[in-house]
Parts: structure tokens; C-alpha cells; sequence
């Protein structure tokens, strides 16, 4: 089955089958071997049970799985299954919406963050977010990368650009607009502002570092920074990414879930995922039967 | 496959996860409490304007009471004697300002609402919308134009031409205020029946073209029963502004204390609730029975548009509905 | 129907429903045009001398000995005007010659006296005057030129008499000669009708060129000038030049109104050529110039609205407004902001909503009601001040009038902002009420500050509430919050109904009701044009 899709050479792997019209580079990318967990400082993300209604309407079930630090976890998934309600449970953004009910546990660092006593604040600021849509405020690129340092605590000038440098760097954005800080965030493209809101997240120094779909508002071109940057990334954080496009999970992740109508069908190193799947409502939707 | 930047890129090291999850109790009690006090000082804050309603009605019915005590309800509403300051027996009859102000209302929106309606068609179905913005910016600026101009105007213009080319014995009476009544309750028909008329929604429009019918056609069989709730609320609401308004009628009306006879003669000067009130009050001393008379009107008028209000939001929401149904 | 007549139909119902909006637009500039022309000539028109010496005496404006220059060159201009007149009074203004001659008469006595004449002297040149004033006073009344002549000629007998040399009696002589050139030129039969024709004229001369040069200056300010602008210039002369009649020209039809010229009835006298001449030179008695009157928003005006400007009720609209806007706006941005960050859709908030909408539909004379009955009567008392109209007052009132309005825009506003920088900030570890202060209303400020322009310009043209509360029609100008004051808004009332004046300066009429509507009109464009600029900001995000 896997074939027929396209005539596979026998210098390439596996993954490759499905990579038809992917560029060069990316071909070439060896295979990524995943930290050992000892090394990493970034908490483990653990959900047990964890379960999601919208009022009465199910939104995920009963999911079980461990998120591995230090690493790229990407979601895969048809519209509509859960994707993005998991990936918000996880620093509680879904909060904002009325009428919702969570069942079972979702941990932190060995702290179940559905309690009462949880404080939000610390949270977020430790489990940062990257939205679909790129969402910069309507202020300078300096205020926008500098309000998660300033809601810190960091008050002084010195202190602020430096991490607003830093943050800018990491982001792979601060060669475009160095020159002028003061700017509107909103004059920037589509790709440079998802890349500003990566900045801005990354500059409250979280460990965890969730994503939305980030590139799917995007050009390739864009597409392929934001991808090198999590590469760069992952080093030292936690990422958490959710996507439509399968290739980019094949290109980026190390661990896949499959997420299918609210609940976790598999979960399994990226190459399982994609090559032998173990469940065949998995093998159906990579092959593309589905979607 | 690194990007060409790998020189510049320096990777922001993540601090170790080491912030408090849990709140501590104090922590957790201040926010308990910084959150709920400040809901309620914002809840106390926004009921001001339930505390303004409660006031206004409060105070303009302890004003009126004394007097709605002493005289005959009944004769209050319908006599026409209106001699408030008559010496042996003063009379408070309000019946001619009651009809007074119907009369002017009424015939304002004999000629706003046919206008009004044509033209939120027109303005909602029949032109660009680039043209629509200058329309629009147009209507806006008739509503903002402040009743004291339109009442000048109606006093020092449409007087005296209206005398000149009618041979009016004056020019002042019930044609000039509802004329000027009816453009001024003009906009708030136009915009609130074009909001309403353009909810109706592209697709109900379509399937009527579809099956072949005119613009007409469907703009009177389609779209405005589809739209007749908020229409309704629309001349609702432009009847609430005609009722409402003292300055233009104080000026336009003529001020004579008639029902007009014969009915149907807009030349006749007429007298509205709210022009009694604004031009008795300067001549009247707190606490007599002239002035809580006036009070007593007040309150009259406050009840009506209050109906009215009830009225017009009881056809809004039923609009809305039928909206959220199509 | 047929397919054909329906297309008719449907193409004629196009035209009708066009021709609705276009008779809009007429009606616009219909009401706004003239207004606008009109009120324009309150600040840009040809003022004359006169305004320049009224703004000089009454305002301390303007270039002293400029305009002692051109009141010289003018008085020069309308002298010949003045004698033309005194010499047509010589001949008719009899009573007042009558009188002349009785002062001639008793300054004679009083001279004689103070000779010390023998007695016998003294009683027979006392007698001889006596008898001289007498035949004047004859004279001077007579119609018939003989008789006339006849006196005149008994006086003049005298003339030459060497007693009367050197005195005072030589004006009596003086008197008989001028009489004598004047009563030959006058219809003497008509000369009770000269005399109040005369003094009609004289009115208009006063009129226009203010009063005599000789005169006292009179009390009242509205007196002391001639036509300060050129178009009321225009229109004395006009009446100057013809008189109007209300005359029966059918037995029973109503009475028409023919104009007679004045020349016509001076015919035959010295005043005859005055008309024309007046016409011809009223630019040198007047010398009109194009005067842009910019200290019109400035000045205040004097006496009542008859010269001066509109600069006290401008200030008293912007305390007025810019007061109430101070109360209105805190109440109104919180409501707001609780209304569309806070609150669920329970009972409690339904009823909050229904008690808006019920402010935004409550008359505005029954607001007026309300700040009388409670915010004079009896809040202010609370706190110690006294239970009058004053500003504080009337902007307290108009901010709950305005409340509804400021709500309304603030939630809308605040509502538009989107969703998306919420959540971006929340993610970020910012709390609610951070989020909200940094984040949502900076994002909405535009929006808000809309509202606060219309609710400003809706409060600015409001009348009915402030008629018992803050507003009067004449008065100082106010010193503190707790004093009344004059607005644009009743002050376009007071001039177009109440003050009766005010119809003879319709320039300040329209001027000041002109001032409001553009005034309103500024605030309008300006929250349009803000709207729009929010609406594509936040469209192009």
C-alpha cells in the first residue's frame, strides 16, 4: 500500500514514501535521536485520564500520555478531534471559554494543575503558547516581546533589552528588525509576526513551549524558519506541537500522537508513527485514506 | 539546513522549572479576594445607571404625588381647561396637551415613515457601497444636528414661508413642528430599519431572484415581511423621539391650548405635554400646585415612553430571533 | 401581471425609492444652507465706521487715532446732510422757532437789564421785543404766505433799528430772514405733515449715522451708533429712500403694502435732493470696508445681543460639557467594561441592560425635570451648597442623560477588540485585570474616545435640561461651577423666541445658533473620520 504512493528508492527510507514535493534539504536531515531525560531540566508533562466537555459536548476522552521532555511532541489529526482542546488544557487556556467540565488529571512536574490552588500566573509564564493566527499586540515589537518580562517583575531599561535581544535572536527575527524596535508589530508580515510571537513567548524563559498549528497561516518560506527554529529549540525545551500538515510532523517531531473524533489512538515515536503504525485507523489516516 | 543566520542565532537557554505551581494560602486569598471585591466594585459601579432610573422615576413621582393626591386623576387626563393659574379654582386639565402631542407625532410619521422605510430599502438594496458610506455619513449628520437649530430654523424660515405662500394666519401650528418632528425622526427610522432590513441576510434574497422575481417583488414579499419585527421597532422607536422632543415643538407649535377642530387642519396651533412643562416651569414657584401639575405631566410622559421603550425592545428581540432562525 | 409591466414597476419603484434619499439631502441643505450662510455674515461683512467706533468705545479694540481719522472724514461727508435738514427745519419746526424766539425774547429782557437803562427806556424796547416775538410767533404759525410775509415784514422794519445793534435781538431778525427764504420755498399747507414726516426721517438719519454730532451721547449703548454693518446700512437706506404703507387699495379685501417714495413727499423743499444724495455718498458718510470679525467667539455682548460677540456662551457650552463629560466618562468605561468582560447572562445583568436603554428613552425636558427635583433641590443641599441652578447642576444632569450613550460605545468598543489579544496575553501569565488594563482597553481607547466625542456633541447641543438647571439667558459671565450661565444652546432659543431685540440683528441671531450647529458638526466629522481609522486598523490586523 505504502508503494503505491510513490516509487520508492532504495537509498532513501522509509519516511520518505510520503515526502513527495518536500524540498532538498529536509530530505537529507538524519534522524533525530532523542536527550536522554536525566539531562533535562524541563518538567514532564503527564496526562492521566484527562478528559474535556464543552458543557455537555465532549471535546477529548480519557487520554493517557507522558510528554517527553526535551524533545518535539507533535499531534496529528482530522479537524475536529482534539487536537487543540489538549494542547490548551495544558496551560488552561481553555479557561476562558464558559459552561467547561475537565475530568481525570492533567500533571506538571508532578502537580495536577485542574486544583484549585493552582497559580495560573507561574504557570503560563512556564508553559508558553504560540497560537494558530499570529496574535501580536497592537504596540511597538519592543513592548510586545518585553510584556511577559515586564509582568515578571523586570522592570529595568538595561534588563529588558537584552532579553528582548536575546528573545528576538532565538526567534531568528532579530536581523529584520533590529533597526527599529519602536515599530508597530502590525506592520510586519504574516511569517515575521508568527515569528514575534514566538519571541514574545520564549521571553518569559518558559520550559514548555506549546504550539497551535503555528505554520498554518503561513508561506513556506516562513514555514521552513519557524521549522529550523524549533529544531534549534528543542535542545532545551519542552515543545508540544499541534499540526494539519502531516509532513511537517514527520520533519520535526521525535514523538507523534494521533488523535482521532476526542480520543488518543496511538502515541509512539515519530518513525513508528509514520512507517509501521501500530493501529490501523493510524496507518489509514498517514497513508491519507482519511482526513 | 540551518538557516543562513546560524552565526546570529543564539538560542535562549530555558530557565530551570523552578516557580511554585500551587499558590500559597495567603497568595491564594488575596487573589480570592483582589478578584471578588473587585467584581463587586465594578457591579456597584455599573448599577449607577439602574440607581439613575430608580431616581429619576423616585423623584418625578414625589414631586407629582402631592398634587396626583389632591386633584381628580380623572379630570387630569380629560379635561381640556388648562388654567394652572387661575385664582379662585385653578384647572389642570392635560387632555388638549395629550392630544396635542399625539397630533404632532402622529402626523410626523404619516410622513416619516413612508420616506424612512423607502429609503433604508434604498439604502440597504440599491446602491454601491461606496455611496452608502456618504448616505450614511448624510443621515448621521441630520441626526446630530441639535434640536434648538431645528426649532430656529422652524420659527425664523418655515414660519414666516409658510405664512407668506399658504396664507397660514400664522406660522407657527401643527404642520410646522410636525414637519420639522418628522425629519428629526427620521434617522433613527432609517438606520434602525436598514439595520434590519440588511440582516435578512444575502440568501433570502437570492432564492427569490432565483425563482425570477423582481426587485420590487422581492423586496416587498420577501424581504420586508421578513424584516417586519424590526421595522416595527424602527417606527416605534422614531415615535419615542417625536413624543420626546421639547425644544422644536416649544417653538413650532404655537403654543395654544386646543384640540384642533376640525381635525384635519394643520394650520390650527397646538400644544404639547413637553412644551408646557419647558415654557410653565420658569413662571412657576417650587412646591405649588402649578408646579407638581407639571411634575405630574412629567411623569405622564415618562410612563409613555417607557411603554414605548418596552414596545419597541419587545419587537427588536423578536426580530433578532427570527434572524438567528434564517 | 406581465413580465413587462412588472420591470416597469420594479424600475419606477427604483426611481421613488432614490428620489427618498435625495429629498433627504435637500432637506439638509434646505435647513443648513442659509443658516450657515446667514450666521457666516456674523464674522465676514462690510462694517462701517460706526462698528469701528463701537468696538473702540465698547471693546477697546482697534486703532485709536485711525478711527479719530475716519470719524472726522465721515462727519465731513454727512455734514452737508445735517444742513440740508436744519435748513428744511427752519421753516417748519415752528413750534421750536416759536420757542426760540420766546428764549431770544427773554435773553433781550435779561440783557437790558444788565445795561441799567432808564425806565421809560427799558419798558418801551421790552414792549417793542415783546410785539417783535408776537409777529413771529404769528408768522411762524400762519399757512398763508401773505399773512406770513406781512409779520415778517413788521419785524424787519426793525432791523435796522439802532437800539436792537449789538444785542441779542439781532436773531430775531436773523429768525424773520431765514423764515422768510424758507416759507417761500415750503408748501405751507402740508407743513403739519412735514413735521412728523420730518421727524421719521430724522429717525432713520439717527439710524444711520448715530446720533447728532451735537448731542449728548445717549445712555443706552444700542443708541450711541449708526449702522455698524453695510447691509444694515442698506436696509435704512432702502426705508430711507421709501416709506411703506399699509394701505385699503379694495373696500374689504385685506391691506396691501405699497411703498411711497419719501422724495415725493418733500417735493418742492430743500429735502428734496436729499435722498439722492444720501444715496450717492452713503459710502463716504459710512466708508464700509470688509471686516472679518474673528473676536466674535471672543467678546462678550453689549447690551443684551445687540453689538459684540458670542465668546460667554462658548464658554459657558465648554464648561458645561467638558463637566459632565468628567462624571460621565468613569461611570460609563467601567459599565462597559463589566458589562463585556464580567458579566453572564443572568436576571441581574438583563435588568441592567433594560434600565439603559430605559435612560437612553427618557425625554429630554423630563431630564431636565429630574436634575431640577433632585440634583438642585436636593443633592446639592446635601453637601452644603445652595439649592440654586448652576453648572454643576446642569452638567450633572447631562451626564446621566448621557450615560446610556457612553455605555453603549464604550462596550462596543471594548467588544471589538479581539478575542485573540486576550488569550495571547493570558498565555503569557498576565492576569485578568492586567489584561484588561495593558492589553484590551489601549486596544479599544479609539473606539472610547469616539464615544466621548458624540456623547460630547450630543451634550453640547442639549436644551431642555438645562433650562431649569443651569441655563439663563442673560448674565455674567460665570466665576464658579456653582453659578448659571449663558450657552450656545439657550442662547439660540432666547434669540430666536424670547428676545425681542434680537430680531433687529439677525446676524447674531444666526451667528450663534450657526456657531453650534458647527460646532456639533467639527465633533461629528472628527468621531467619523476616528471611526474609520479604528475600523481599518483593526481590519488590517
Amino acid at each position: 500500500m505504502l508503494s503505491s504512493i510513490v516509487p520508492v528508492s532504495k537509498e532513501k527510507s522509509g519516511k520518505l514514501a510520503l515526502l513527495h514535493g518536500v524540498k532538498e534539504k529536509s530530505v537529507v536531515k538524519p534522524m533525530k535521536k532523542t536527550k536522554p531525560v536525566q539531562e533535562c531540566a524541563c518538567p514532564v508533562v503527564e496526562a492521566r485520564n484527562f478528559s474535556f466537555y464543552y458543557g455537555t459536548k465532549m471535546g477529548i476522552k480519557d487520554i493517557t500520555m507522558k510528554i517527553q521532555p526535551c524533545a518535539v511532541t507533535a499531534i496529528i489529526g482530522p479537524s475536529g478531534c482534539g487536537k487543540s482542546t489538549f494542547l490548551r488544557s495544558i496551560n488552561r487556556i481553555n479557561d476562558l471559554i464558559p459552561n467547561i467540565r475537565v475530568e481525570g488529571e492533567m500533571f506538571v512536574n508532578n502537580q495536577d494543575i485542574y486544583v484549585k490552588q493552582i497559580n495560573l500566573v507561574n504557570l503560563r509564564q512556564q508553559v508558553g503558547m504560540v497560537f494558530q493566527k499570529p496574535n501580536p499586540f497592537p504596540k511597538s515589537i519592543f513592548d510586545n516581546v518585553a510584556y511577559g518580562s515586564k509582568l515578571q517583575g523586570i522592570k529595568k531599561r538595561g534588563d529588558l533589552q537584552e532579553i528582548v535581544e536575546e528573545s528576538l535572536k532565538a526567534a531568528a527575527l532579530w536581523d529584520e528588525v533590529k533597526d527599529d524596535l519602536r515599530k508597530s508589530a502590525l506592520s510586519l508580515s504574516g511569517g515575521q509576526q508568527q515569528r514575534l510571537c514566538i519571541a514574545r513567548a520564549l521571553a518569559t524563559k518558559p520550559s514548555v513551549l506549546l504550539m497551535d498549528e503555528p505554520c498554518s497561516a503561513l508561506d513556506p518560506i516562513s514555514t521552513g524558519k519557524i521549522e529550523d527554529l524549533i529544531d534549534n529549540l528543542k535542545k532545551d525545551y519542552t515543545i508540544v506541537i499541534v499540526t494539519h500538515n502531516m509532513q511537517q510532523a514527520a520533519r520535526v517531531s521525535d514523538q507523534t500522537a494521533f488523535f482521532c473524533l476526542g480520543e488518543l489512538i496511538e502515541y509512539d515515536t515519530t518513525t513508528i508513527i509514520f512507517e509501521r503504525p501500530n493501529k490501523k485507523q493510524t496507518e489509514d489516516y498517514v497513508t491519507g485514506r482519511f482526513g | 539546513m540551518m538557516s543562513s543566520n546560524k552565526n546570529e542565532q543564539t538560542v535562549a537557554a530555558a530557565a530551570g522549572f523552578d516557580q511554585p505551581l500551587l499558590l500559597t494560602y495567603t497568595q491564594d486569598i488575596k487573589g480570592f479576594l483582589l478578584k471578588h471585591l473587585g467584581r463587586i466594585v465594578l457591579f456597584v459601579l455599573t448599577c449607577t445607571s439602574v440607581l439613575a432610573v430608580f431616581l429619576i422615576f423616585l423623584f418625578v413621582i414625589l414631586e407629582a404625588f402631592p398634587f396626583l393626591n389632591r386633584f381628580s386623576i380623572v379630570e387630569f387626563l380629560t379635561s381640556t381647561a388648562w388654567y394652572p393659574s387661575a385664582h379662585e379654582r385653578p384647572e389642570f386639565g392635560t387632555l388638549a396637551l395629550i392630544v396635542g402631542s399625539i397630533y404632532v407625532t402622529a402626523t410626523a410619521l404619516v410622513f416619516s415613515v413612508p420616506i424612512g422605510v423607502l429609503a433604508a430599502v434604498f439604502l440597504s438594496d440599491m446602491i454601491s457601497y461606496e455611496i452608502r458610506g456618504i448616505v450614511k455619513s448624510i443621515i448621521e449628520i441630520l441626526a446630530a444636528i441639535p434640536s434648538v437649530a431645528y426649532g430656529f430654523f422652524a420659527v425664523l424660515v418655515l414660519a414666516p414661508w409658510l405664512q407668506k405662500h399658504f396664507g397660514f394666519p400664522t406660522g407657527t401650528n401643527a404642520l410646522n413642528a410636525s414637519l420639522l418632528l418628522s425629519i428629526m425622526a427620521l434617522p433613527t427610522i432609517i438606520s434602525v430599519a436598514e439595520d434590519s432590513i440588511s440582516a435578512t441576510g444575502r440568501e433570502l434574497r437570492e432564492a427569490s431572484y432565483a425563482l425570477g422575481a423582481t426587485r420590487v417583488e422581492t423586496m416587498f414579499k420577501v424581504v420586508i415581511p421578513a424584516a417586519h419585527s424590526g421595522i416595527i421597532a424602527a417606527i416605534v422607536l422614531g415615535m419615542m423621539r417625536a413624543i420626546g422632543e421639547t425644544m422644536v415643538v416649544w417653538m413650532a407649535s404655537g403654543n395654544a391650548n386646543q384640540v384642533p377642530h376640525p381635525w384635519w387642519d394643520l394650520s390650527q396651533s397646538v400644544r404639547t405635554m413637553t412644551a408646557t412643562i419647558a415654557g410653565d416651569m420658569g413662571e412657576t414657584e417650587k412646591g405649588s400646585d402649578h408646579y407638581r401639575a407639571l411634575f405630574a405631566i412629567g411623569l405622564l410622559l415618562l410612563v409613555m415612553t417607557f411603554m414605548l421603550n418596552t414596545v419597541s425592545e419587545y419587537f427588536l428581540t423578536r426580530a433578532k430571533k427570527s434572524m438567528g432562525k434564517s | 401581471m406581465k413580465a413587462s409591466g412588472r420591470v416597469i414597476l420594479d424600475k419606477v419603484f427604483t426611481v421613488i425609492t432614490g428620489l427618498s434619499v435625495i429629498l433627504l439631502i435637500i432637506v439638509l441643505l434646505v435647513i443648513l444652507g442659509p443658516m450657515l450662510w446667514r450666521g457666516l455674515s456674523a464674522v465676514a461683512f462690510k462694517g462701517t465706521v460706526e462698528f469701528r467706533k463701537m468696538q473702540l468705545a465698547e471693546f477697546a479694540q482697534g486703532d485709536e487715532s485711525a478711527v479719530h481719522i475716519e470719524t472726522a472724514k465721515a462727519e465731513t461727508a454727512q455734514k452737508t446732510v445735517y444742513e440740508m435738514i436744519d435748513r428744511f427745519k427752519n421753516g417748519v419746526d415752528f413750534e421750536k422757532l416759536a420757542d426760540r424766539a420766546k428764549d431770544i425774547y427773554r435773553d433781550f429782557g435779561e440783557e437790558l437789564q444788565r445795561k441799567g437803562l432808564p425806565r421809560e427806556e427799558y419798558t418801551e424796547l421790552r414792549s417793542l421785543s415783546r410785539k417783535i416775538r408776537n409777529e413771529l410767533a404769528a408768522a411762524f404759525s400762519s399757512r398763508d404766505i401773505g399773512e406770513i410775509n406781512e409779520h415778517i415784514e413788521y419785524v424787519l422794519k426793525y432791523s435796522s433799528d439802532v437800539r436792537f445793534k449789538g444785542t441779542v435781538a439781532i436773531q430775531f431778525f436773523q429768525m424773520a430772514n431765514n423764515y422768510k427764504d424758507a416759507a417761500a420755498k415750503i408748501d405751507l399747507e402740508k407743513r403739519d405733515e412735514y413735521a412728523s414726516e420730518l421727524a421719521e426721517l430724522e429717525e432713520i438719519i439717527k439710524g444711520l449715522f448715530g446720533p447728532h454730532p451735537e448731542e449728548d451721547s445717549p445712555a443706552l449703548a444700542q443708541f450711541r451708533y449708526g449702522a455698524t454693518r453695510w447691509d444694515q446700512a442698506q436696509n435704512l437706506l432702502y426705508k430711507l429712500r421709501l416709506k411703506e404703507k399699509w394701505v385699503e387699495q379694495e373696500p374689504g379685501q385685506p391691506l396691501v403694502k405699497i411703498a411711497l417714495s419719501r422724495a415725493e413727499l418733500f417735493a418742492g423743499t430743500e429735502l428734496k435732493g436729499l435722498f439722492g444724495f444720501v444715496e450717492k455718498n452713503l459710502d463716504k458718510m459710512l466708508l464700509p470696508r470688509w471686516t472679518f470679525y474673528w473676536r466674535y467667539f471672543v467678546d462678550d455682548s453689549t447690551p443684551g445681543h445687540y453689538f459684540g460677540g458670542i465668546g460667554p456662551e462658548i464658554l459657558g457650552t465648554l464648561m458645561l460639557t467638558l463637566l459632565s463629560m468628567i462624571f460621565v466618562v468613569p461611570f460609563g468605561v467601567i459599565s462597559a467594561a463589566y458589562l463585556a468582560e464580567c458579566a453572564r447572562d443572568n436576571l441581574i445583568i438583563r435588568i441592567i441592560r433594560m434600565c439603559i436603554n430605559t435612560l437612553a428613552g427618557v425625554p429630554s425636558i423630563v431630564f431636565g425635570l429630574f436634575g431640577l427635583a433632585f440634583f438642585v433641590l436636593f443633592f446639592l443641599p446635601l453637601f452644603g451648597a445652595p439649592s440654586k441652578p448652576c453648572i454643576l447642576a446642569g452638567s450633572l444632569t447631562l451626564a446621566v442623560l448621557t450615560l446610556p450613550v457612553m455605555i453603549r460605545s464604550s462596550e462596543e468598543a471594548i467588544r471589538a477588540v479581539p478575542q485573540t489579544y486576550k488569550e495571547a496575553s493570558l498565555a503569557l501569565g498576565a492576569s485578568g485585570f492586567r489584561t484588561f488594563m495593558t492589553v484590551t482597553l489601549p486596544a479599544a481607547l479609539p473606539g472610547i474616545l469616539t464615544g466621548v466625542i458624540l456623547s460630547l456633541s450630543r451634550v453640547a447641543g442639549e436644551t431642555a435640561p438645562i433650562l431649569f438647571t443651569a441655563g439663563i439667558a442673560v448674565g455674567p459671565v460665570p466665576k464658579s461651577i456653582f453659578q448659571t450661565t449663558r450657552t450656545l444652546s439657550y442662547g439660540s432659543w432666547d434669540m430666536a423666541v424670547a428676545d425681542k431685540l434680537a430680531a433687529q440683528v439677525p446676524h447674531n441671531q444666526y451667528g450663534m445658533v450657526v456657531a453650534l450647529v458647527l460646532l456639533i458638526l467639527c465633533l461629528n466629522a472628527l468621531a467619523i473620520i476616528l471611526r474609520s481609522r479604528v475600523f481599518k486598523r483593526l481590519k488590517g490586523q
